[in-house]
């Protein structure tokens, strides 16, 4: 048990997902090291965003556990039941985790640092020069020093999301979560987003990381996930897999991506 | 004629760049005959108005300054801004917690909602005042007490349930229910990874509500608020239902029916409603400029 907590920061056993009556879910066991870069792709429609949202708790699982560094999310299990914990509960556990979005979700009525600020300052109880302090600093190592007083709109979609991230890691989260940050972006822009991500990956934070990037998945990913129809087809490590898929599937999908 | 084109050239700005080489464009603005043609005809036919309603005996324009600033109007101005103004903070305060009660999990807290939504929506306002009126006749006594045990307190309900107070929650709880649709359009138009966003920051609903959701909601939830608040301003001469009798209509009326005038009284109430409004328009330009943070002005003007 104890190995447990300090080996894997990410835990998922056996979940399935129902929406109404589509089988979203199949059954997803994955667990992801602390400090990993674990890459997911595969198809539209595939179950890859689901899978990211079990995690944080935006979705509620309908079988199986998530643990974040072993502690079970959601519930408290007695007895083989499972009760769910409050919305504040919940709330607090999501903190061990960040998330961006494909298509950013900046807050769009505060500035790019009150968007950074506002975790902090009002999750975390920080006070507003604190807050200030730690929001310009994520800013400077996104690349955005400067920028702090423009309202999303008035910023290009790379630069919010790049502010999106800024935004997830001034929670300080143990696993940072990534739903295709750069498939709502122009080609010329996805580099510069990309490139924030791989700084991260190496400062040795535990990612998870949805893309469509196969560059991306070879050159910073150190565990890299296919799926289909709502499972995991085949998992190993990036460079092995991507060179020599073992599931003819793996293969069919890779061959229309690369 | 020319508003398909005007924008083009009139109030464009040459990029600022304080570098020497560039030389900026000169921009001539353009001409808009059409609008000075406009203002003529419309000042000859305002000049042509004001002269035959000024000169014009029957509307009594010695009584209208007489009586414009006469106690009983000030003091019906006075009764009037107040019913508006609190009868509006009880309806936004009520319509708010209906509109989280509607998207609460518990199914009872929803079902209230809906049901006061139907109720005061699906009733006339004057009926429902003439019954605020009678409260105190149907129910003598307001007493709190164990059901079908012993009593704890008692008061007579004319004491708390005042013409003044039956007219505050008349108008505010009818206009909740209309307000509530309002609020619920507003929040309806957010994104939803706005709320997803701020709960993967680990965000608690109500500050979720608070802090993500209600500015936002402002900017769509403010124009007919402000329409709403309007109307309310009249809709308080119906208060005379309960009745209550201190209100601008009231006291407007009742001079005229002492006078045999109704005409420059009629003018007086006008007046002070006109300026009642004009009022609240500010306010709400403010308030549409404090939550229009982060949205481009004017963004549905085509050029
Ligand atoms: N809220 C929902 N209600 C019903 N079905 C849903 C819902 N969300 C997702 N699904 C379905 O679940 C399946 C998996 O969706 P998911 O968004 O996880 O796919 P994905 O792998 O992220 O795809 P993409 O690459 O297009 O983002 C899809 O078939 C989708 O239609
Ligand atoms: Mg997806």
């Amino acid at each position: 048990m104890t190995a447990n907590i300090s080996e894997f920061c990410v835990e998922m056993q056996n979940i399935h997902k129902f929406y109404g009556p589509f089988h979203a879910l199949k059954g997803v066991s994955l667990r992801v090291r602390r400090g990993e870069v674990c890459v997911a792709i595969g198809p539209s429609g595939s179950g890859k965003s689901t899978l990211l949202r079990c995690i944080n708790q935006l979705e509620t699982i309908s079988a199986g556990r998530v643990l974040l560094k072993g502690e079970l999310q959601g519930f408290v299990e007695q007895d083989g039941r499972f009760h769910p914990l409050s919305s504040g509960q919940i709330a607090a556990q999501r903190r061990l985790t960040g998330m961006v979005f494909q298509r950013f979700h900046l807050f769009p009525h505060m500035t790019a640092l009150e968007n950074i600020m506002e975790g902090p300052a009002h999750v975390k109880g920080w006070s507003k020069d604190q807050a200030r302090t730690k929001a310009n600093q994520l800013l400077e190592r996104v690349g955005l020093g400067g920028f702090g007083g423009r309202y999303p709109e008035q910023l290009s979609g790379g630069q919010q999301q790049r502010v999106a991230i800024a935004r997830a890691l001034a929670m300080e989260p143990e696993v940072m979560l990534f739903d295709e940050p750069t498939s709502a972006l122009d080609p010329e822009l996805v580099g510069e987003v990309l490139d924030v991500i791989k700084d991260l990956a190496r400062s040795g934070i535990t990612m998870v990381v949805v893309t469509h990037e196969i560059g991306f998945a070879r050159e910073v990913g150190n565990h890299l996930i296919f799926m289909d129809q709502g499972q995991i087809m085949e998992e190993g490590h990036p460079r092995s897999m991507l060179a020599d898929p073992q599931n003819p599937r793996t293969a069919a999908f890779l061959s229309k991506v690369l | 004629m020319t508003s398909e084109v005007e924008s083009i050239g009139a109030g464009f700005k040459p990029v600022a760049d304080e570098r020497r080489e560039i030389t900026r464009n000169v921009v001539v603005p353009r001409r808009h005959p059409g609008r000075w043609i406009a203002v003529a005809v419309l000042a000859v036919l305002v000049l042509q108005f004001g002269q035959a309603i000024s000169v014009n005996p029957n509307f009594h324009w010695d009584v209208y300054l007489t009586y414009l600033f006469a106690p009983p109007v000030i003091r019906g101005v006075g009764w009037t801004l107040l019913l508006t103004v609190v009868a509006m903070t009880v309806a936004i305060t009520v319509a708010g917690l209906l509109v989280v009660m509607r998207d609460s999990e518990n199914p009872i807290l929803r079902g209230i909602a809906y049901g006061w939504v139907w109720f005061f929506r699906g009733t006339p306002i004057y009926t429902q005042l003439l019954f605020w009126g009678l409260f105190a006749v149907l129910f003598p006594n307001l007493s709190l007490s164990i059901p079908f045990g012993p009593e704890l307190i008692s008061v007579e309900t004319k004491y708390i349930v005042t013409p003044a107070i039956a007219a505050i929650l008349g108008l505010g709880f009818n206009e909740s229910a209309y307000l509530t649709e309002i609020f619920r359009a507003g929040f309806n138009s957010i994104d939803r990874g706005q709320a997803e966003a701020a709960q993967a920051l680990g965000m608690k609903r109500a500050k979720i509500w608070m802090r993500i959701l209600m500015p936002q909601a402002m900017r769509v939830i403010i124009p007919p608020t402000g329409n709403e608040t309007i109307g309310m301003l009249k809709m308080t001469s119906l208060v005379l239902a309960i009745p209550f009798t201190l209100d601008l209509t009231f006291a407007t009326n009742a001079i005229s029916n002492r006078l045999y005038l109704p005409i420059p009284l009629l003018l007086v109430a006008g007046t002070w409603y006109l300026a009642i409004t004009s009022l609240l328009m500010i306010g709400q330009y403010f308030l549409e400029r404090h939550f229009g943070k982060g949205v481009s002005a004017h963004s549905t003007r085509v050029g």
